[in-house]
C-alpha cells in the first residue's frame, strides 16, 4: 500500500477536517473525490506531513510520515494554491527545489530541464514565473513534484486552470508516469477529471470516505438508490403508462423529448425499456441515457447518501 | 520516470541550511521588506551627507555647550540613536518574525516543508539568509556614513573603532534575528510581541537598577560600543547614569548564548508546530 490511513482524525480546534478515516491506497493511480470542504485538503495535507493527526495514524510509503523528512526524498508534491516565488524563472525555482533533494547544481539542473520538458514548457522556463498564464503555473508546480523522480506523486487539483489540450496532454502524461511505476493520489472535485486517469476511486464528504475501490463496485454500491434513467421518445405519454405499474419505478417526469424515470432497480428497468423498445408497442424509443453512467452521478448520490 | 536514478541521500541538517539559504536569499534581497530597510539605512546617510555639506561650507553642523562637535563624535552619536537604538532592534523585529511567517502567508512553506531536509534548516538557512542580506545593507550604510563624517585625516585613529563598531552591529542583527526567530516560531502574534520587547521591555528594564537590564539584549550590545552615550532625552540620560558595563568578554558569551539557544529553540520549535494555510 502506498498510503495507509487507521482511524485518522484531523480538528481545527472545535471544526472537525476529517473523521475517523481508514483507507488504504494500493499503487497505481487513485483518485481523490470530493466537493469543496469535503476533506480532500485535509487528507492531502495529513498524507503529506504538513499536519499532524488528531487522533490515529498515516503511513506513506510503509513509514509515518509526520516528521520523517528523509521520506520527502520519495514524494512528490503539488499543492493546490497558485504560490510561488513570483520573481525566479521557472528553471531557476525547479533547479533550487530540486536541490533541496541533495542534487548537486549541475545533476539538479539536467532535473529540472527533463521535468519542465516533461510538462511542456520548455520555451517559457526562463521567463519569470510572475509572468506565466495559470496553465503554465500549473504546469511548473507539476515540473518541480516531478523533477527528482519520485516513487509517488501526490497532485492535489494539478488540473485546474489548464486548457483542455493541456489537461488531455497532463492527463497521459499522469499515466505515462504511472506505467513507468510512479504510484499517484490524485486530488479532484471534477470526476470526469479522475475518470480519465483512473477507475480506483477514494470519494470524500463531510470529513468521511464514503466509498472506495473501483467505480464499478462503487456503483454496485449505489444500487440501492434510485437510479435516473433519461427515455428519448415521441410518445412519452404511453411510455409511461407502461412503466408506471412496474415494481421499482419511483417516479416519471415530462421533459421535452421524453420523459426522466426514477427506478430503485436498474437492472429491471434497462431490461424492461429494452423490450419495450424492441416491441414498438409505445412507438420508437431513440435514446435511454442515464446520468448514472457516467462518475458524476455516482459522486452525487453517494455524498448525498 | 521508467528509469529511475539512485536518489542522493537527503543533504544533513547543516547542508539543507546552506541550501535553503541559497533559495531565500535573493527573495530575501529583493523582497519589499529590504526596499523599506534601505529607505531607513539611507536616513542616517542623508544625514551624513547633510552634515558633509555644512561643514564643507565653514559652519560647525554641531556644538554641545558652544563646543564644536568633530565628525568622529557625531559618528559615534549616529551608531548610537540610529543604529544601535532603532535600526538593528526594528531589523531584527521585522525580519526575524518573519523568516517562517512570509512563507507561511505567501503559502509557498509548503515547497519547503515537503523535501527530505528537516524544518529546524529551513529556519536556521532562511536566518542565515536573514543575516547576509540585513549585514549587506546596513553594513554599507555605516561605512557611507562614516566616510561622510570623519575626515580622512582622523581615519588612521578612529579605524579600530570603526571595525568594533561594524562587529558589533553584525553581532546586534545576530542575536535579535535569532530572537526573533524564535518569537515568530512559537507565537501567533510576533511582531507586536517583538515591537513591545524593543520598545518597551528592553527600554524599561535598561532604567531599572539591578538585574533586569541582563534580560535584554540592548545591555550587552551596548556594554561593548566604543562611543560613549549620548544624552540626548530623559529617557537615555538616565540610562546612561544607569550604565553599568559588564567586561566584554562577557557580554560576547552571553549574546553567543543567546544566538545559539534562540535559534535551537525556534528550529525545535518549527520542527513540531504546525502550520495551517489559508485556502
Amino acid at each position: 500500500m502506498i498510503v495507509a490511513a487507521e482511524h485518522l482524525s484531523k480538528w481545527y480546534g472545535q471544526v472537525s477536517g476529517l473523521n475517523d478515516v481508514s483507507v488504504s491506497v494500493p499503487p497505481g493511480i487513485t483518485g481523490l473525490l470530493g466537493p469543496n470542504g469535503a476533506g480532500k485538503s485535509t487528507f492531502m495535507k495529513l498524507v503529506t506531513g504538513q499536519l499532524r493527526p488528531s487522533k490515529g495514524h498515516v503511513r506513506v510509503l510503509g513509514e509515518p510520515i509526520w516528521g520523517n523528512s528523509r521520506l520527502y526524498q520519495r514524494i512528490g508534491f503539488c499543492p493546490e494554491q497558485d504560490a510561488f516565488y513570483d520573481r525566479m524563472t521557472g528553471r531557476e525555482w525547479v533547479t533550487a527545489l530540486a536541490g533541496l533533494h541533495g542534487f548537486d547544481e549541475r545533476t539538479a539542473a539536467d532535473a529540472a530541464a527533463r521535468a519542465i520538458e516533461a510538462v511542456d514548457l520548455t520555451e517559457a522556463a526562463d521567463r519569470k514565473i510572475g509572468s506565466y498564464s495559470k496553465g503554465m503555473r500549473q504546469r511548473i508546480k507539476l515540473a518541480q513534484a516531478i523533477a527528482h523522480e519520485p516513487e509517488l506523486l501526490i497532485l492535489d487539483e494539478p488540473l485546474s486552470g489548464m486548457d483542455p489540450l493541456m489537461r488531455r496532454r497532463t492527463v497521459r502524461q499522469i499515466k505515462e508516469w504511472a506505467r513507468g511505476g510512479t504510484s499517484v493520489l490524485v486530488s479532484s472535485h471534477i470526476l470526469h477529471e479522475v475518470e480519465a486517469m483512473t477507475s480506483n476511486i477514494l470519494l470524500i464528504n463531510n470529513g468521511r470516505i464514503v466509498a472506495e475501490g473501483d467505480v464499478h463496485q462503487i456503483r454496485e454500491l449505489i444500487d440501492e438508490h434510485p437510479h435516473t434513467v433519461s427515455i428519448r421518445t415521441s410518445h412519452p405519454h404511453a411510455v409511461a403508462r407502461e412503466l408506471l405499474g412496474d415494481e421499482g419505478v419511483v417516479s416519471v417526469r415530462f421533459d421535452p423529448g421524453g420523459l426522466v424515470v426514477e427506478t430503485a432497480r436498474p437492472d429491471a428497468f434497462y431490461a424492461r425499456v429494452t423490450d419495450l423498445a424492441a416491441s414498438g408497442q409505445c412507438g420508437p424509443i431513440s435514446e435511454i441515457t442515464s446520468p448514472d453512467d457516467n462518475l458524476q452521478a455516482v459522486f452525487k448520490y453517494l455524498v448525498k447518501a | 520516470m521508467s528509469t529511475r536514478p539512485p536518489l542522493p541521500a537527503p543533504p544533513t541538517f547543516a547542508n539543507g541550511a546552506i541550501r535553503v539559504f541559497s533559495l531565500s536569499l535573493s527573495e530575501m534581497l529583493w523582497s519589499r521588506r529590504t526596499v523599506f530597510l534601505l529607505l531607513v539605512t539611507g536616513a542616517p546617510v542623508f544625514l551624513a551627507l547633510v552634515a558633509r555639506i555644512v561643514q564643507g561650507s565653514g559652519i560647525v553642523p554641531l556644538r554641545v555647550n558652544g563646543v564644536a562637535v568633530d565628525g568622529a563624535s557625531i559618528f559615534g552619536m549616529m551608531i548610537w540613536v540610529f543604529y544601535l537604538r532603532f535600526i538593528v532592534p526594528v531589523l531584527g523585529v521585522f525580519y526575524g518574525t518573519s523568516l517562517i511567517a512570509d512563507e507561511v502567508e505567501d503559502r509557498t512553506i509548503t515547497y519547503l516543508f515537503t523535501r527530505p531536509i528537516r524544518r529546524g534548516a529551513v529556519l536556521v538557512g532562511k536566518y542565515l539568509a536573514y543575516l547576509v542580506c540585513t549585514t549587506l545593507v546596513v553594513l554599507p550604510s555605516v561605512v557611507l556614513v562614516y566616510f561622510l563624517l570623519v575626515p580622512l585625516g582622523q581615519v588612521a585613529r578612529t579605524f579600530m573603532s570603526f571595525a568594533a563598531d561594524l562587529g558589533l552591529l553584525a553581532l546586534g542583527l545576530a542575536a535579535y534575528g535569532a530572537l526573533f526567530a524564535l518569537v515568530g516560531a512559537a507565537l501567533k502574534r510576533p511582531l507586536v510581541s517583538g515591537l513591545v520587547f524593543v520598545f518597551g521591555w528592553e527600554q524599561v528594564a535598561l532604567l531599572v537598577p539591578g538585574y533586569f537590564r541582563r534580560f535584554t539584549v540592548a545591555h550587552y550590545v551596548q556594554s561593548m560600543v566604543p562611543h560613549a552615550m549620548p544624552s540626548d532625552g530623559v529617557v537615555s540620560l538616565l540610562q546612561s547614569v544607569l550604565k553599568d558595563n559588564p567586561p566584554v568578554f562577557v557580554c560576547l558569551l552571553v549574546l553567543a548564548a543567546i544566538i545559539v539557544a534562540t535559534l535551537w529553540r525556534a528550529a525545535n520549535t518549527v520542527e513540531s508546530r504546525e502550520y495551517v494555510l489559508d485556502q
